[in-house]
């Protein structure tokens, strides 16, 4: 059943994710509605912003190509301006889910809830994605991951439209199998060791599978986005005694990046540092995992 | 003034802060623990009971343990503040390029390398005019010049080239960069570093110039002692230079260098490493220099050309010392440009008859480096050493004091020697006789003979140039090197300025305000004429000038004529105060004529055309001059006799000197 009695649920599914594949998506999933409502805590529901919601579509698209990764430039691997391919996609998607079956659709902002706190997103675009099944839970504080496209950016489109489900990924790739030799011999695994804060640790069982994910997230953000970075500068600056380390707490080259951050935003910057990724192997090596590997496997096929 | 919601307004109290934070800060989404994979395989019991580990919104904890929504955002937010490490972004920056983020490896802000306070102090005495600096920079005069990275580019363009030839030893630059480093990671484990000064008391042997190349590696600055130097000197220049270390003989020639520099009271110096028979307390200079732990394999940083990298004194090695800072803007920029200008190349062996403690010797080195030249060397001076060396060696270009040349002339070394490899002699550090310039000219006639005016505060200043022939070599120092402007001032002072000139006196006030003019030009002190081609010639020393009764007059030419005189070795005409005339002239000679008298000296230059007012009105014999490392009479060392209260102030003092 969907909200537009007319539409053939099966061919509007497919049709909708054609279009997505088609604009660029690498995976595209529908996530069930019902597990994300009982999964969600209260006020990041769904319906908390979509009352009729019917359906959650989840759409992944290529993160960092094959030389972003490989390359000496380091804000390469930071750089926080990908996810806005997937945004594009869903915000067409959520156009041509209302065009074609007149069933109201939007893009899920990817958004923090500004009430809730700053660490606190409306919506947990991860969440839909790995209920949609195009990401498992990896032990790199939880960044997605996918056997073929390793590591991807998410967007969601909600629906009022009634689209089958699809079922989370029966395995996790997470960790792969040198991560388990590595883990066994040193006891972490390349995500866990080259993490610049160490915030990352965890365990994996006699099976090699996930045991436990422990993530400081405290350490990661802010590492990477230092949202408590600025007043505390700040504070530091003005109980300084005297005027040279005030100037010190204030300019020094490093707490520089700050200031440029919040005037003139260094985007590359903003994201996360995503070291954990760079040495990832199914974030670099997965079969599809950059444009140089798609293109292959493209022409071989 | 606009503020946020108090503390009062939300209801919080610092109690509260410390009675929930940890609990709030743990259920928060701050420090996340997932058990198993429970959301991918759908296991909704195991989310729920886990739901907490997962981290919280903040209406979550607050729902949990009861405070309001606001309350809990509060104290997390406080929290945060409390526990966050605002310095991780550090990390951040430690990354690139490639590497990968090292735990152990990385070093924290707060543990990160500081100048200590003297360190620091002698880098704020590198000052410089800003715009000054920036026409300097702009002409490339001062660029990335380092020590290190001269060698670094010679091991990479000319590793198997001979560097160091000492005694038919050859150590190519490969094995000298080596040998530099290890000691560099060697002083490095004795706690020396970047700032800090190393006083150097050596000959001019090999490991003169790796102790030179690893205190520059390390960033660190040398000093130098003459070998001469006393305790005396050891103390007020150690002292003066806040050195941590001296790198010195066991045994200079009878005098223990390293027990002397042991027994010093001075607080700053940590170490005092030697070469030579082990003595209790120093550290063995080849046990730095054989270590494992090479400043490379340590990662120390390189230095960069802004860096101070030497303090040498000019005077004053017993009272009021006078410091000269340089770094390798002032220093090698000098040299770098100097090399083409002397027409030296990766092929020349270069030769320095004064030792390294002296900035004209280490001018020879540096611009052996960075052409990438061989440095031929000669411990300590002796004419018939210096002959048989350039010889030995094959030396093409000669770095000497006048009086080095005068001594292997009078010897007839020139005629005894093959000295025919030489292309080059430069001569500085005193006044250059005429006639003894063309003497050397005509014994090397494949040589070009040249003079170089500098000082420690400017190096290479002015010099003749290889294709400027004897008549201009013989009688001028020739033209500015290339960044450097030298004026002659109404007096006829010399007065330079340029991207050579050190910023100042380190720690001397009062020098500094006598040696600058007022438009920032240094007072070099020597008197100085022009040519027609602008070669400038150097007269004389202002301080040397006589005024006899309102009478002005340079006593160079007397001191020429008197050293040609046959009774006579060596003279010098210094100003004696006299109540009368203000000042009158004291001739001091070292005479080979044990009866020459001053009646018979005044005939003789009358004879040439003296002025009777230009007359020496006293003459004192003594046994020796004392001189300069480069061999110049220190005049300032000559004690004058007691004033004579007659009418007749003329006065012989052979007798009784
Ligand atoms: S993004 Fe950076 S800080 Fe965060 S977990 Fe990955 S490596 Fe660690
Ligand atoms: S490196 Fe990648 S695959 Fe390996 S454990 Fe970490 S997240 Fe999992």
């Amino acid at each position: 059943m969907t909200g537009n009695n007319s539409v053939d649920a099966k061919e509007a599914k497919q049709a909708i994710l054609d279009y997505c594949l088609r604009k660029g998506a690498l995976a595209v999933g529908v996530a069930d509605v019902d597990a994300l409502e009982r999964i969600a805590p209260a006020g990041h529901r769904p319906s908390d912003i979509m009352p009729k919601v019917k359906s959650v579509i989840s759409i992944g698209v290529g993160g960092q190509t094959q030389g972003a990764w490989s390359v000496p430039a380091k804000a390469m691997g930071y750089f926080g301006s990908t996810e806005s391919r997937a945004y594009t996609i869903a915000y067409g998607a959520a156009f041509f889910i209302e065009g074609r079956y007149q069933t109201p659709a939007i893009y899920c902002p990817p958004d923090m809830d500004n009430e809730k706190g700053p660490r606190v997103p409306l919506q947990s675009l991860k969440l839909h994605a790995e209920v949609a099944g195009i990401g498992a839970r990896s032990l790199a504080g939880d960044i997605l991951l996918h056997p073929d496209f390793g590591y991807m950016y998410f967007a969601s489109i909600f629906t009022e439209l009634a689209l089958a489900p699809d079922q989370p990924m029966a395995e996790n790739p997470c960790p792969a199998p040198s991560c388990v030799s590595m883990y066994r011999s040193i006891g972490r695994t390349p995500c866990q060791k080259f993490c610049p804060v160490q915030c990352l640790s965890g365990h994996i069982d006699e099976d090699g599978r996930q045991a436990e994910m422990h993530y400081d997230m405290a350490a990661c953000a802010e590492m990477s986005q230092q949202y408590e970075a600025v007043p505390a500068v700040l504070a530091k600056a003005m109980a300084a005694e005297d005027t040279q380390s005030r100037e010190d707490a204030l300019f020094d080259p490093d707490n520089k990046m700050l200031w440029y951050k919040m005037s003139v935003g260094s985007g590359g910057l903003l994201a996360q540092c995503f070291e954990c990724m760079r040495v990832c192997p199914i974030a670099t090596q997965s079969p599809l995992a950059d444009p140089i590997r798609r293109a292959k496997a493209k022409s071989e096929a | 003034m606009a503020r946020g919601l108090s503390r009062q307004q939300i209801g919080v109290t610092v109690a509260m802060i410390d009675s929930y934070g940890d609990l709030i800060f743990q259920m928060s989404h701050n420090h996340q623990i997932r058990r198993g994979d429970p959301i991918r395989e759908m296991d909704f019991t195991a989310i729920e009971a886990r739901r907490d580990e997962l981290g919280m919104s903040d209406g979550q904890i607050a729902e949990r343990i009861g405070l309001s929504e606001m309350q809990v955002m509060y104290i997390r937010t406080m929290m945060e503040r409390r526990r966050f490490h605002t310095n991780y972004f550090q990390r951040l920056l430690d990354l690139g390029g490639g590497k990968r983020f090292r735990q152990e490896r990385f070093t924290a802000h707060e543990d990160r390398f500081q100048y200590h306070d003297d360190a620091f102090a002698l880098r704020e005495a590198m000052t410089f005019d800003p715009g000054r600096a920036r026409h300097y920079a702009e002409q490339g005069w001062w660029a990335d010049d380092t020590l290190s990275g001269w060698l670094a580019r010679n091991v990479a363009e000319r590793p198997d080239a001979p560097a160091v030839i000492f005694d038919e030893v050859v150590m190519d630059y490969i094995s000298l960069a080596a040998r530099v480093d290890r000691l560099a990671g060697g002083l490095h484990g004795l706690g020396l570093g970047a700032g800090d000064v190393i006083a150097v008391q050596l000959p001019n042997l090999p490991d003169y110039l790796v102790s030179y190349l690893a205190i520059a590696r390390l960033g660190a600055v040398m000093t130098t002692l003459y070998m001469p130097h006393r305790a005396r000197e050891f103390e007020t220049l150690l002292g003066h230079s806040r050195a941590r270390s001296v790198i010195c003989l066991s045994d200079a020639g009878g005098f223990p260098a390293a027990q002397t520099a042991l027994d010093l009271d001075l607080d700053k110096l940590q170490s005092v490493i030697t070469i030579g028979a082990a003595v209790p307390g120093a550290v063995p200079f080849e046990d730095l220099a054989a270590g494992a732990a090479s400043a490379d394999k340590l990662g120390l940083p390189r230095p960069v050309a802004a860096d101070p990298f030497l303090l040498l004194y000019t005077s004053g090695t017993t009272a009021s010392p006078k410091a000269v800072p340089h770094n390798s803007h002032t220093m090698l920029g000098n040299a770098r440009l100097g090399a083409a200008e002397h027409g030296l190349s990766a092929d020349d062996v270069i030769l320095s008859a004064p030792p390294f403690g002296h900035l004209f010797a280490l001018y020879s080195f540096h611009l052996a480096l960075y052409v990438g030249a061989a440095n031929l060397l000669l411990p300590a001076f002796t004419p018939p050493g210096l002959a048989s060396t350039i010889e030995a060696g094959r030396a093409t270009a000669l770095f000497a004091a006048p009086a080095h040349m005068a001594a292997c002339l009078d010897m007839g070394l020139f005629d005894k020697h093959d000295c025919s490899s030489l292309t080059l002699a430069i001569l500085s550090g005193s006044a250059v006789p005429d006639d003894m310039a063309r003497a050397v000219d005509s014994k090397l006639p494949d040589c070009a003979i040249n003079q170089l005016w500098g000082m420690t505060e400017t190096q290479g200043g002015l010099y003749c140039r290889p294709g400027d022939g004897i008549e201009t070599a013989a009688t001028t120092a020739g033209r500015p090197a290339p960044g450097a402007e030298a004026r002659i001032s109404d007096d006829g002072e010399l007065q330079v300025r340029g991207s050579m000139l050190f910023p100042g006196y380190f720690d001397n006030p009062a020098a500094n305000a006598a040696a600058f003019t007022e438009d920032g030009w240094f007072r070099s002190g020597d008197l100085a004429s022009l040519d027609d081609q602008d070669n400038i010639a150097i007269t004389g020393r202002i301080k040397d000038i006589i005024n006899r009764g309102g009478v002005k007059y340079n006593p160079r030419e007397i001191e020429d004529l008197l050293d040609n005189h046959p009774g006579v070795v060596q003279s010098a005409i210094v100003p004696m105060p006299d109540k009368v005339l203000g000042e009158r002239a004291c001739c001091f000679a070292v005479a080979s004529d044990p009866d020459i008298d001053l009646d018979g000296l005044c005939q003789y230059l009358l004879g040439h055309g003296i002025a009777k007012t230009k007359l020496p009105e006293r003459l004192v014999l003594v046994a020796e001059m004392p001189l300069t490392p480069t061999r110049k009479i220190i005049k300032g060392r000559l004690s004058l006799p007691e004033p004579i209260h007659s009418q007749d102030p003329k006065r012989d003092e052979t007798k009784n000197a």
